[in-house]
C-alpha cells in the first residue's frame, strides 16, 4: 500500500466523519444533544484532525484543532449547547468540509480566520465558568475522606514538585551549558571554550522506581536505548540494596549515572523517560543528586514487605488500599522527582461507549464488481442448465429448485454488498439548504424519511447531482419568500420533504415542497414563446408540467445564481434516465410541488419481458411495461398505410411494430395477429409495441453495449439468455420516440 | 530477538491503521489491526501479540477501557501497551498511565519515533 492509497482511505474516511458529524449536529439542532450525539460529532472532527496531522495538511489540521477544542468543551459540558452555538458549529462543519475538499485538491483553502475567532470566542465566553468548576471540584475531592481522596491529595503535592522540578532543570541545564560538570574529571575542559567533542560528557542520572517495572515496562530496554544514543554507564548506585531477607524485588534499588557526549541531545534522552512519567526518577548534571529510592509503603493488611510486585501494582492502580500518608508517591520526596502528575483515580468513570455501529470492512470496488460479474454469469449458467434439463424432460428436479434458490440468494447477497443507504445522499441536503438560506433569505425546514433505504452504490453516486438540482429548484422557484407565505396563510418557513422507499423492486424518491406550485399559465406561455410547443396546442395539466423538462426551458424571470447555473431540468431528467429511472411531477397551485424519482435498485440486473419478434428475441424492461394484450381486430384502427392505433379502454395509443424498428424478418405484421405490449415512455407518452409472442418474464443480467460494442440508439444493452443466445434489451423510450418520428432503428444503426 | 515482534494496532480510523501498518511492516514488524477496543479484545482472545498500540477515542470501547480490561487478567498484565493519540494533556497521560499504559505516543507520529517506542517496550 502506498501513500496515495492511504490518503484515499483518509479522504473516504473524512467523508464518513463529515457525514456523521453533520448528522449529529442536525440531531442537536432538533433538540437531541445527549452525550452520545455530541460525542459522535466530536469523534468525527477528531478523526479528521488525526489524519490531517499525519498527512501534513496544516490548514486542515489547524482548523480542526480549534473546532475540536470547542467541541471538547461542549462534550465536557463546559460550553452549553444553544441554538446559536449549533448554528456556529454547523457553519464550522461547512468550512471543514471545504478544507477537506481543498486538501484533496478540489477547490481553494477557505478563509477561516473570522470563523476561528468566533469558535475561540465561544470557548472564551465560558472560560470563567470552567475555572469556577475546577476550583469547586478539587477541595471536594480532597475532603471526601475515603480511599479515593489519597490520589487527589498526592496529585496536588506532585503538581508542586512538578513546578519546582521544571525550574530546577532550567538551572541545571544552564549549569551544564556553562561547562560546570564533566564526567571524567577532564580539568582542561572545565574552563576552556575549545573542548574536544567527546571529552566533555554531561551526566544523566536515573533510578527506575517500582512502577517502571509494571505495565509491561522494562528499565533495561531504556538503559539500552541510552547506550544507543551514545551514553555510557559510569556508575551504578548499589548503596540502597537492602539485606536479602528484606529485599523487595518490585522496588528499584539501583540508580545509574550515564555520561553522554555533547552531541547527544538532552531532549532525546529525556524522551526515553518522558514515556514512563514519574515511574523513573531522573536528574541531569553532576551536581544533581541521584533520585532517591521509593520504598513501597508497608501494607496494613499484609505486613510482609516482599509482596509480589503485580499485587502491589494492582492495588495501587485501583486505589483500594492506598493509605494517604504512605503511598509510594507521597512518601518519595526527592526534589528531582519527575514532573508529571500522578494518575487521578478516575479511569473507572470511562467514557460511555456509544451504540455500536455495524461493523464493516473496506473492499476495493474492482473486486466487488468482479464478484457481481461472476454472479451474473452464474445466473446465466443456471438458467442455461435449467433450460437444457427441461429439454431432456427433467424440469421438475428438486436439486434444480434448490440450485435456483441458492443462485437467487447469492445474487441478492452480492447486490446487497453494493447497496448503500440513501442517507449518505440525503445528509448533504442540510448544507445545501443552509447555503440557499444565505443566498435567498428563505428559511426551509427539512423533513426526511426512509434514509436507510438501500440502493446500488453507482446509483447513489450519480443521484447526488440531480437531487441537488431538484432541491435548489424547489427552494428557488417553489418556496415563496416569507411575506408571500404569510400572506397565503402559510407558516413563514417553508418545508421540504425528502423521502425514499422501496416499491415493487424499484426505489421511489420524493422531493416535495409546500411552495406555490407550478404556474401552468406561465409555463405554457413560456413554452410557446420559446417555440417548444405550437401556440394553439391543447395540453393536459401533466403535459404542461412536463414542459419544464424540455431542453432550453427556464421560467425564472431573472436568472438567479442558484438554479440558473446553466443546468436545466432537462439535464436532471437525462441524469435520472441514464440511471434507468423516471421522473414525474405532481403540482397543485398554491399547495406545492412533488417530484418523484423512480429508480432501479441496481444497474446490473433488471426485470425483463422476453419477447419474440420474427427471427429475433428481445428483452423489454419490465419497468416500462404497463400491460400486455391480444387486441380484437375491431380495436385496431389503421392510420395511413403503415401506421395503426389501438383503442385501449377508450384511449388511442400508437402501435409500434418492433420488427420494423429492429429489422427482424418473418414477424407478425398485423396488430391483431400478435401481442401488444403497452409501455410508458417519458418523451412520447404511451405506446403499444407489437411483438409475435411473449416467451418469459425474468431477471436479466445487463451487459453494456458501450463497453462490448458501441452505443446504439434504441438499445439499452444486451443480455445472455438461458440457451446462450444474446438478446438485445430495448431502450423503450428511445425506440418509441424514434419510431413515431418515422425513423427505424435499422436506419439509425 | 529471534522471532518477529507482533503488534496489534487498535484505531477506529482506517487511514490511521493503514499508516501504522505501513510504518511498522516496513520495519519488519508483524502487524494485526482492530478497529476498536471490543474488536481488539476479540482478537486478543484468540491470538498472541508482543505489543499493543491503541488509540484513545474510539467507539464501543475506548483505549482506557481496553487497557483496563487487559490489565485485569494475568495474561496481559505485563504486555506492553502503547497509547497513540492526538491528546497530549497531562491529565489524559496520567489517566492512561493509571489505567496501565506502558507508553504514550502523540499523533501525528514520526515513524522513526514510533518504531523507537515499540523497540523500547518490546521485550
Amino acid at each position: 500500500m502506498n501513500a496515495e492509497e492511504i490518503q484515499a482511505i483518509f479522504f473516504a474516511e473524512c467523508e464518513e466523519s463529515l457525514a456523521a458529524a453533520e448528522q449529529g449536529l442536525a440531531a442537536c439542532k432538533a433538540g437531541t444533544h445527549d452525550a452520545d450525539t455530541v460525542n459522535a460529532v466530536f469523534r468525527g472532527v477528531h478523526s479528521i484532525k488525526g489524519g490531517a496531522g499525519a498527512f501534513g495538511y496544516t490548514a486542515l489540521q489547524g482548523f480542526t484543532h480549534t473546532f475540536e477544542t470547542l467541541l471538547s468543551d461542549v462534550r465536557d459540558g463546559t460550553v452549553a449547547i444553544t441554538d446559536p452555538l449549533v448554528d456556529l458549529l454547523l457553519r464550522a462543519l461547512d468550512t471543514l468540509s471545504d478544507h477537506v475538499s481543498a486538501a484533496r485538491g478540489m477547490g481553494d483553502t477557505p478563509d477561516d480566520t473570522a470563523l476561528q475567532v468566533e469558535l475561540t470566542a465561544a470557548m472564551a465566553a465560558n472560560a470563567g465558568a470552567v475555572a469556577d468548576d475546577a476550583q469547586a471540584e478539587t477541595p471536594a475531592a480532597v475532603a471526601a475522606g475515603d480511599g479515593d481522596s489519597a490520589p487527589a491529595a498526592s496529585s496536588a503535592v506532585d503538581d508542586d514538585f512538578g513546578f519546582d522540578f521544571d525550574a530546577m532543570l532550567d538551572d541545571i541545564t544552564g549549569a551544564v551549558g556553562a561547562g560546570a560538570g564533566t564526567a571524567e574529571g577532564d580539568e582542561g575542559a572545565a574552563g576552556g571554550d575549545e573542548q574536544a567533542p567527546g571529552d566533555n560528557l554531561w551526566l544523566f542520572k536515573v533510578r527506575p522506581h517500582a512502577g517502571s517495572m509494571r505495565n509491561g515496562s522494562e528499565p533495561l530496554l531504556m538503559l539500552r536505548e541510552m547506550i544507543a544514543l551514545g551514553g555510557a554507564c559510569i556508575e551504578c548506585d548499589i548503596d540502597q540494596i537492602p539485606p536479602l531477607d528484606t529485599l523487595d524485588p518490585g522496588t528499584g534499588y539501583l540508580g545509574w549515572t550515564f555520561g553522554f557526549p555533547p552531541e547527544a541531545s538532552q531532549d532525546s534522552v529525556r524522551e526515553i523517560f518522558d514515556f514512563v512519567g514519574d515511574e523513573c526518577g531522573i536528574a541531569v548534571g553532576e551536581g544533581a543528586p541521584m533520585p532517591a529510592v521509593q520504598f513501597p509503603a508497608p501494607r496494613a493488611a499484609n505486613p510482609v514487605p516482599a509482596a509480589a510486585a503485580p499485587a502491589v501494582a494492582r492495588d495501587e492502580a485501583q486505589g483500594v488500599q492506598a493509605t494517604p500518608a504512605t503511598t509510594p508517591t507521597a512518601a518519595a520526596v526527592p526534589v528531582a522527582d519527575s514532573a508529571p502528575t500522578p494518575p487521578p483515580q478516575q479511569q473507572q468513570a470511562a467514557v460511555p461507549a456509544p451504540p455500536a455501529p455495524g461493523q464493516s470492512i473496506r473492499i476495493e470496488l474492482g473486486k466487488l464488481d468482479k464478484l457481481i460479474d461472476a454472479v451474473g454469469e452464474l445466473v446465466i449458467a443456471q438458467a442455461m442448465m435449467a433450460q437444457r434439463l427441461a429439454g431432456d424432460g427433467l424440469a421438475v428436479t428438486e436439486e434444480l429448485a434448490v440450485l435456483e434458490g441458492l443462485t437467487r440468494d447469492i445474487q441478492e447477497s452480492a447486490m446487497a454488498i453494493r447497496a448503500q443507504p440513501i442517507g449518505s445522499v440525503f445528509s448533504r441536503v442540510p448544507r445545501i439548504l443552509r447555503e440557499l438560506t444565505t443566498s435567498t433569505g428563505k428559511h426551509v425546514r427539512l423533513e426526511v424519511s426512509g434514509e436507510s433505504t438501500e440502493l446500488d452504490k453507482t446509483v447513489i453516486e450519480r443521484l447526488g447531482e440531480p437531487l441537488t438540482h431538484l432541491i435548489r429548484n424547489a427552494v428557488d422557484h417553489g418556496i415563496e419568500c416569507a411575506e408571500d407565505r404569510i400572506a397565503a396563510g402559510k407558516s413563514a418557513d417553508g418545508t421540504l420533504t425528502l423521502s425514499a422507499e422501496h416499491r415493487s423492486g424499484r426505489i421511489l424518491i420524493r422531493i416535495a415542497d409546500d411552495g406555490r406550485g407550478i404556474n401552468r399559465e406561465r409555463v405554457l406561455a413560456k413554452a410557446i414563446e420559446k417555440g417548444l410547443v405550437a401556440p394553439d396546442v391543447q395540453l393536459s395539466k401533466e403535459e404542461i408540467d412536463a414542459l419544464i423538462f424540455a431542453p432550453g426551458f427556464s421560467t425564472a424571470q431573472q436568472i438567479s445564481n442558484i438554479s440558473g447555473r446553466g443546468v436545466g431540468m432537462d439535464v436532471v431528467r437525462q441524469n435520472v434516465k441514464d440511471l434507468g429511472g423516471r421522473i414525474t411531477i405532481e403540482s397543485e397551485e398554491g399547495k406545492g410541488t412533488t417530484f418523484t424519482l423512480t429508480l432501479p435498485l441496481t444497474l446490473a440486473i433488471s426485470d425483463g419481458m422476453i419477447v419474440n419478434v420474427g427471427d429475433q428475441t428481445l428483452v423489454v424492461p419490465l419497468a416500462n411495461v404497463v400491460e400486455s394484450l391480444r387486441p380484437d381486430p375491431k380495436e385496431v384502427q389503421g392510420l395511413g398505410a403503415a401506421r395503426a392505433m389501438i383503442n385501449v379502454r377508450g384511449r388511442f395509443i400508437p402501435v409500434v411494430p418492433l420488427h420494423l424498428a429492429v429489422g427482424a424478418r418473418g414477424a407478425v405484421e398485423r396488430a391483431d395477429e400478435g401481442v401488444l405490449i403497452v409501455v410508458e415512455t417519458e418523451r412520447a407518452g404511451r405506446a403499444a409495441l407489437l411483438v409475435d409472442a411473449i416467451c418469459d418474464q425474468r431477471q436479466v443480467v445487463i451487459k453494456s453495449l458501450d463497453t462490448h460494442y458501441r452505443s446504439v440508439e434504441g438499445v439499452a444493452g444486451a443480455t445472455i439468455l438461458g440457451d446462450g443466445r444474446v438478446a438485445l434489451i430495448v431502450d423503450v423510450d428511445g425506440l418509441v420516440s424514434r419510431s413515431l418520428s418515422g425513423q427505424s432503428l435499422a436506419e439509425a444503426a | 530477538m529471534s522471532t518477529t515482534t507482533r503488534i496489534l494496532t487498535v484505531d477506529d480510523s482506517p487511514s490511521m491503521r493503514a499508516l501504522l501498518n505501513h510504518a511498522l511492516t516496513t520495519q519488519g514488524f508483524d502487524v494485526a489491526q482492530a478497529e476498536d477496543g471490543i474488536a481488539a479484545l476479540d482478537w486478543l482472545a484468540l491470538n498472541e501479540v508482543d505489543v499493543v498500540i491503541t488509540d484513545i477515542n474510539m467507539p464501543r470501547l475506548d483505549g482506557f477501557g481496553l487497557i483496563e480490561k487487559l490489565r485485569e487478567g494475568s495474561r496481559h498484565r505485563d504486555r506492553p501497551i502503547l497509547v497513540l493519540t492526538t491528546e497530549s494533556s497531562e491529565e489524559k497521560k496520567a489517566r492512561a498511565r493509571a489505567a496501565g499504559a506502558t507508553g504514550w505516543i502523540v499523533k501525528p507520529f514520526d515513524p522513526q519515533k514510533l518504531v523507537a517506542a515499540v523497540r523500547r517496550v518490546a521485550h
